[in-house]
């Protein structure tokens, strides 16, 4: 049974492109925008609306967008840059003006083919590779002061410091109600799934900020009214599974449905369009500078290098968000073409197997001709998780 | 041969494949009927058909039956199981069954091929599949055999007398029948290319193992595992040894599926009893 509090947050989801097409004629200006490392606070806090863009799933758009971008880029970039030629999504409809980081190379490169041929006005946030060289804070605050500087001409306003510190405290309440509505999906008896959240974290990607607050507090409220306090407690018959790896964006539901249908339950992710981009953000005051040392802080992103796994924060998070969420596999989704990811499994399988956690490395994209081939290997590892906890099939 | 279960009864299991549809009796522990049919279009049927033959080579009666478990690609309109279950996870069962040693099993069936890691207690430790293309797998050798117009049983044979590996540069299955041709044309001895056909499926068999790791012993499953070519181009790449076959490694899936519904069997006899003794 859906919770009342859900059922709003997909109501307002639906009631949006309305409600932004409305805001634009009475004047409001919308970015839309793309990146790990791109802080909506600033974008916020210039009182422009933030649409964070972009959806999965569709073979059709990814085949459009082929037509712009090479193939041999992943599929959630050409369906992007699908999204573009098709011209229909609402988001990116209602955009006035489009932000891109260079965390990714390919989403990089999604803003030239943006700009190019869909002849968008298109700004880039250069993001260091060195993410750990003192001098790369640096960088990143030049680069951010830069993005700033373009989207106040654009906004026509000056960031101010009282603005940024309310937006900042905005951005660090909708965080901290994510983190806890998550630990509820968790729990024994849960009244939300992971799917669930999954879809609230990415209805915050285009609702009003301010209202997505409200929505979180009224969901966090519901299920501490019908549940208590989050108790993270897995049970015996369980196959408790995390999934890694590339980003699963809207729309995109075939491995998800997949685990769900074949009995395994979805207990924690580490997934770009996921858990981690709300995890350990800390902007200790309001400035650019602040800004960028949080966001290159926090968790980094698959696609950043890193040499040693010993001291990669990557690795670090994933261990400890497997234990928290008491996951008894892994799931690592990896999308063709996604490299940062897809050259990082075997690394991971052989850490994660040091701890006694089993890793199922799915290698895919968006056509649906690899979805009995994905049910084996998906089914073949939930009675392997299941026979190693004695239940399940019989043994 | 003996199950780890060895429960009195009869049980089936049923492995609806591709290209074959297989299925073993198991009678007090004991294998006692099996048989092999080409799937036909219907899974159902197929799965239906296999299992009639193989209680008929038994001498029972599909009411002699206790349990029955389906796998293959076909499980999933197997109405008649009791329960379905992974052809991985039977290919373990059934590799465990007939050689408790065995750690690791090599499968290459119609259409897909697979790397599976064994407990001692004959439960998955890891897995590795092919990709979604026919490289490396039983359809594979087929279209080869029909390049070289020659039986599919026979091409493995072939291929141990070769005198040279000839290298093939792909193992996609269209580009390599087309450099077969052109190989044929330029005058290389078709059974150097045979020979040069089972390496780039054996490499590629290796590519799947460093992702899961290979332990003695090592067993050799499906199908394609009657091709002595195959056998030996495998223990050559991976540096290994197979062990024999005491059974037909096609069953070997529908064997394991056999044992996991005699083990159905055995967990509801012991529910039983407690509930006996709980009185």
């Amino acid at each position: 049974m859906t919770l009342k509090s859900v059922d709003v947050i997909l109501k307002r989801l639906a009631e949006r492109p309305a409600e932004l097409a409305a805001a634009r004629a009475a004047g409001a200006k919308v970015v839309g925008f793309q990146g790990y490392s791109l802080p909506e606070e600033l974008i916020h806090a210039l009182g422009l609306i933030p649409l964070r863009i972009g959806l999965g799933g569709s073979d059709r758009l990814v085949e459009l967008g082929g037509r712009y971008i090479s193939t041999k880029n992943c599929v959630y970039v050409r369906e992007t840059v699908g999204l573009f030629a098709d011209d229909t999504d609402p988001y990116i409809n209602n955009s006035d003006i489009f932000a891109f980081d260079a965390t990714c190379l390919q989403t990089f490169r999604t803003a030239e083919v943006v700009q190019y041929y869909f002849k968008k006005n298109v700004l880039i946030v250069g993001v260091p590779r060195n993410f750990y060289l003192e001098e790369a804070e640096t960088y990143f605050t030049a680069e951010l002061r830069h993005f700033v500087s373009r989207l106040e001409e654009f906004a026509g306003a000056k960031l101010s410091f009282e603005k940024l510190a309310d937006s900042i405290a905005l951005y660090d309440q909708i965080r901290d109600e994510i983190l806890a509505i998550y630990e509820y999906q968790a729990t024994a008896r849960p009244l939300i799934s992971w799917e669930e959240v999954f879809d609230v974290i990415q209805a915050g990607y285009v609702l009003d900020r301010r209202d997505y607050l409200g929505l979180l507090q009224a969901l966090h409220d519901e299920l501490a009214a019908g549940q208590g306090a989050a108790v993270i407690a897995g049970a015996d018959d369980e196959a408790r599974i995390f999934i890694s790896g590339s980003v699963i964006p809207p729309g995109d539901k075939k491995l998800i449905s997949i685990i769900d249908q074949l009995g395994g339950r979805v207990v924690g992710d580490d997934l770009w369009s996921g858990l981690i981009p709300y995890v350990e953000v800390d902007i200790k005051e309001p400035t650019i500078a602040a800004v960028a040392w949080a966001y290159l802080h926090r968790t980094p992103h698959g696609a950043l290098p890193y040499l040693d796994l010993a001291t990669d924060g990557r690795i670090a998070r994933l261990k400890s968000l497997i234990g928290k969420f008491k996951a008894n596999g892994v799931i690592y989704h990896t999308l063709r073409y996604c490299d940062p990811y897809t050259f990082k499994a075997k690394e991971t399988k052989d850490i994660l197997e040091n701890i006694g956690i089993p890793l199922l490395e799915l290698h895919t994209e968006y056509a649906g001709s690899d979805v009995e081939a994905i049910r084996t290997r998906v089914e073949a590892f939930i009675e392997m998780i299941k026979l190693k906890t004695e239940t399940g099939v019989a043994a | 041969m003996a199950s780890e279960n060895t429960v009195k009864g009869i049980y089936a299991g049923v492995d609806v494949g591709s290209l074959a549809t297989k299925s073993v009796i198991i009678r007090d522990g004991e294998i006692t009927g099996h048989a092999i049919i080409p799937s036909g279009h219907n899974s159902e049927e197929s799965g239906l058909t296999a299992l009639a033959q193989a209680l008929n080579n038994a001498g029972l009666e599909r009411s002699d039956v206790t349990h029955i478990v389906s796998t293959g690609y076909g499980r999933i309109t197997a109405s008649y199981a009791t329960k379905t279950v992974t052809e991985i996870t039977c290919h373990a069962k059934g590799a465990n069954y007939l050689f408790p040693n065995v750690r690791t099993i090599i499968d290459i069936g119609g259409q897909d091929c697979k790397a599976i890691r064994v407990d001692p207690d004959g439960t998955v430790a890891d897995f590795a599949m092919n990709d979604k293309c026919a490289a490396g797998t039983g359809r594979f050798l087929e279209v080869m055999a029909g390049v070289f117009k020659v039986p599919l049983a026979q091409l493995g044979e072939l291929a141990l007398e070769a005198e040279a590996i000839v290298p093939m540069s792909s193992t996609c299955t269209v580009f390599v029948e087309s450099e077969t041709i052109s190989l044929l044309a330029r005058g290389e001895k078709p059974k150097n290319i045979q020979a040069g056909i089972h390496h780039s499926i054996a490499l590629r068999i290796a590519g799947l193992f460093s992702r899961v790791g290979i332990r003695s012993d090592v067993y050799f499953s499906g199908g394609v595992a009657k091709n002595k070519g195959m056998r030996k181009a495998l223990e050559e790449v991976l540096k290994v040894t197979i062990v024999e076959p005491v059974f037909d490694p096609q069953l070997t899936g529908a064997l394991g599926a056999a044992v996991l519904a005699e083990g159905i069997g055995a967990k509801a006899q012991k529910r039983a009893l407690e509930a006996v003794s709980a009185q």
